[in-house]
């Protein structure tokens, strides 16, 4: 098909696609159109697909209110579909393909959950826009723990029974635990949870031993002394005061680092234009205070990727995740 | 403390604050009047309007909404047999007999009073020992809370109605209803035929909607006898026996629900369950219990604010959320900037103490707003019931949109609505069917640790003994009539033992 038309209005353009889309299996399908004429028509809709108040709804509404600040006159709306670990927000967005006014703050659960489940998408099935940061994991001990380092808890695990707490098996903190077991013949006993909260809970209860969470989620217990850090996950120090004196794991001899993205998608068959449109406000996006802020207030490293780059992130990432849950 | 609640006072009264306590806990009760929007949803929804707010004013707000809609669910409970809210559900089973017998206005009296004093019992639990409590609260691990769960499930039996095999089956259905869904030790989906809309679960809230308000209309159509409840004015109100009865049960009621609300995850619905499963076994009237006795409203409604309450004890103490609506509450402390976590106490003491002295005014505020309205929407009941089924109809369908904007939902409505018409035809009770899917998932969950924990071997229960202890009371309270049989003479203060935990 060539539409190599400038005057077709955006509109239009998005109803062909929309055509086009079905009709071929890939969702990625690129098609003409001029980054200069795209502009979204009317309210954009930022589609969270887990409950208000969460990680990803935090994320939605930061990046939303960064573009629409970034962006003179863009207008969005956020929406909240929860359900099914996200795979309910992630498939109505499938159903979006080929509309440019709709887009998502995504996580690493639109890596795991396709790995993990049968549902009807996968990455390929959307256009990567940006991601904003890393949010890696900390392994964290109760305070009144003998472990002082990451290579403690692997050597204990070496000699008896170590119980680990995981909230879930596609959850990042237990693929962390399987990638530290195979970088060094560790075994870590796995408990089952639901949340980062529930395990810190487990933790400041000394029901578990050791739990790998995200430094948004566990700072404060780390400012009271409630508990310790023994490594951080990540390929550098994180550079945040209350963060900086913890070492990395690599430091500590043990070579695992592993991030949960945070990052924005739109979906699959957009135009190259409305691709390139989202692009550059994403990049505006980031420069602003209120990107800053956003990563700041979320212990996040600040590693930003846009399109081709965020898309070769993915597939690396996505190798990586199937390895670990041995899919 | 003196000088905490003196701040506290300061900042809870000034003007602006008191205008949004009072918007939440109107906001709130008209949210948990209306099926399907719960607190949950309600803060959710309400919290994106709050975020230009001082943050400790939106917190007051939000809050309000919390409790506000524990007392707006009693109502459509009652008069209607259409919880508003999940922790309402028990409240129908004597409240909504109450109605028919023209008592509507005493059931949602005596909710409001129970409400009330169960409210303010666990705010002052909460401002003078809340941090020994979350200690406490800290060592109900899975172990704990399997034995919890099993205690739970010991209540069935006081929901079965007549027939104890009935209640054992639905209860059993519920269960097996709750293993729909993703696994949580390993990811598995089970029986969702590959619909994602089932990867969490069966929807608890619409099938309560459906089996209740849906199924129960279809069933007034059917039988097609209920006329409008003509009652005088003057006969809505509590009489002076109908309160002293619930002094009890709202004692009672209170203890339990500040108890297990402290429990990180077990929310209000649990408590205002095991409180009427306790009910039903301690009670002088508990032979009258299921037919329209006022304990069987008192002694839930009480739990279940008192559990609300105490759910903010694992919140402030530790930033660890209670329940669902609190989970919510905590994201909103991170989007006003604020960092919820054990220094919480200490790094913010205006807004904690402003926040907690905004309870006292909120429930004040409540019972004001509740105790005279009770009559005015009991007369509600006069409305011909052409008129008012299309609108009990309409909200559930609509309600059940508004939980995730899907579809999905309204099916579910549907579904369990028809299966809900059944059920009522054939005389199946539905609240251990409901007590099964709430209880369902946590109890495997704990399951799951506890075996997890114990390396496949559950029994490190016996190591534990605040389980065993739970465990006991759960024998008790399943058995405890047969027991009480055996003994050579039947005392009923030795019955009356398992209320003092």
């Amino acid at each position: 098909m060539k539409r190599n038309n400038v005057l077709l209005t955006a509109v239009a353009a998005a109803s062909v696609l929309l055509l086009t889309a079905c009709g071929t299996a890939n969702g990625q399908t690129s098609a003409g159109g001029d980054a200069a004429t795209f502009k979204p028509k009317g309210n954009v809709t930022m589609v969270v697909p887990f409950g208000a108040g969460g990680g990803s709804d935090n994320s939605g509404r930061s990046i939303a209110a960064g573009l629409e600040a970034a962006v003179p006159g863009l207008k969005i709306n956020t929406e909240n579909r929860d359900g099914g670990s996200g795979a309910v927000g992630y498939s109505y967005f499938l159903s979006k393909t080929g509309d440019p006014n709709y887009l998502l703050p995504s996580e690493t659960a639109l890596l795991a959950l396709p790995l993990n489940t049968k549902v009807g998408f996968d990455y390929t099935k959307f256009t990567p826009i940006m991601k904003v940061g890393d949010d890696f994991t900390l392994a964290v001990v109760p305070t009144g723990s003998p472990w002082k380092t990451c290579a403690d808890a692997v050597n204990a695990s070496k000699a008896g029974r170590v119980v680990a707490g995981v909230s879930g098996a596609t959850s990042l903190d237990n693929v962390v635990f399987t990638l530290t077991e195979q970088a060094t013949g560790a075994k870590f006993d796995r408990v089952p949870f639901e949340s980062g909260e529930e395990l810190l809970a487990a933790l400041l209860g000394n029901q578990i031993q050791v739990a790998s969470l995200n430094p948004g989620e566990v700072v404060e217990q780390l400012k009271a002394g409630k508990l310790r850090a023994l490594c951080a996950f990540a390929e550098k120090r994180y550079e945040y005061p209350e963060l900086k004196d913890i070492p990395t794991a690599k430091e500590q001899g043990v070579d695992v680092a592993y991030a949960q993205f945070r990052g924005l998608i739109a979906p699959g068959g957009i135009s190259d234009g409305a691709r390139t449109f989202w692009i550059d406000a994403s990049k505006k996006f980031v420069e602003s205070d209120k990107a800053q802020q956003y990563i700041a207030s979320n212990y996040l490293q600040p590693n930003a990727l846009f399109g081709d780059d965020f898309t070769a992130y993915l597939n690396e990432n996505n190798d990586m995740l199937s390895k670990a849950l041995g899919k | 403390m003196i000088d905490n609640l003196i701040l506290g006072f300061q900042t809870a009264l000034t003007p602006q604050n008191l205008l949004w306590c009072f918007v939440g806990v109107l906001a709130g009760t008209v949210i948990g009047l209306l099926p399907g929007l719960g607190s949950t949803t309600g803060v959710a929804v309400l919290l994106p309007l709050t975020l230009d707010f001082e943050p400790v004013t939106a917190l007051i707000m939000l809050a309000g909404i919390y409790y506000g809609a524990q007392y707006g669910g009693t109502i459509t409970s009652v008069l209607l047999s259409t919880p508003g809210e999940a922790s309402s559900v028990v409240t129908t089973l004597d409240g909504y007999q109450m109605a028919r017998r023209g008592r509507a206005g005493a059931a949602l009296s005596i909710a409001a009073i129970g409400s009330f004093v169960a409210a303010i019992f666990s705010l002052i639990l909460l401002m003078v020992l809340a941090p020994p409590f979350a200690n406490f609260a800290l060592k109900f691990g899975p172990v704990e809370n399997l034995s919890i769960m099993i205690l739970g499930l010991a209540t069935i039996v006081s929901f079965s109605g007549e027939s104890r095999i009935r209640g054992l089956a639905m209860a059993s259905a519920g269960l097996l209803l709750a293993t729909v869904g993703m696994d949580a030790a390993t990811g598995t989906a089970r029986f969702t035929f590959d619909n994602v809309n089932l990867l969490s679960g069966v929807p608890f809230v619409e099938v309560m909607i459906g089996l209740f308000a849906v199924g129960e209309v279809m069933y007034q159509i059917r039988v097609g006898a209920a006329a409008p409840i003509r009652t005088r004015f003057r006969e809505l109100l509590i009489t002076r026996s109908e309160l002293r009865r619930s002094i009890g049960p709202i004692g009672r009621g209170s203890v339990l629900g500040f108890l297990l609300g402290c429990l990180p995850g077990s929310g209000s619905t649990l408590a205002s369950f095991i409180a009427y499963g306790v009910e039903k076994r301690v009670s002088r009237n508990r032979s009258q219990l299921g037919q329209g006795a006022i304990e069987g409203v008192a002694s839930p409604e009480s739990a279940n604010n008192a559990a609300a309450n105490a759910n903010f004890v694992p919140t402030l103490t530790l930033g660890i959320p209670g329940g669902g609506t609190t989970a919510v509450l905590l994201g909103a402390f991170t989007i006003y900037g604020l960092q919820p976590g054990p220094l919480l106490f200490q790094s913010q003491p205006k807004l904690v103490w402003g926040l907690l002295v905004s309870f006292f005014i909120g429930n004040v505020m409540l019972l004001v707003l509740n105790l005279p309205m009770a009559p005015i929407f009991a007369q509600m009941l006069r409305i011909p019931y052409a008129y008012l089924y299309p609108i009990i109809l309409f909200t559930s369908f609509v309600g059940a949109y508004s939980i995730d904007n899907n579809m999905f939902s309204v099916w579910i409505v549907f579904v369990a609505g028809v299966a809900g018409y059944f059920m009522k035809l054939y005389d199946l009770p539905m609240a251990p069917l409901v007590l099964g899917l709430v209880i369902g998932p946590l109890f495997e969950k704990a399951l799951t640790q506890t075996s997890a924990l114990g390396d496949g071997d559950l029994l490190i229960v016996l190591s534990h003994p605040i389980a065993l202890v739970v465990l006991a009371l759960a024998v008790l309270l399943a058995a405890g009539p047969s027991l009480v049989r055996l003994l050579p003479r039947n005392t009923p203060d030795r019955e009356r033992e398992p209320a003092g935990v």
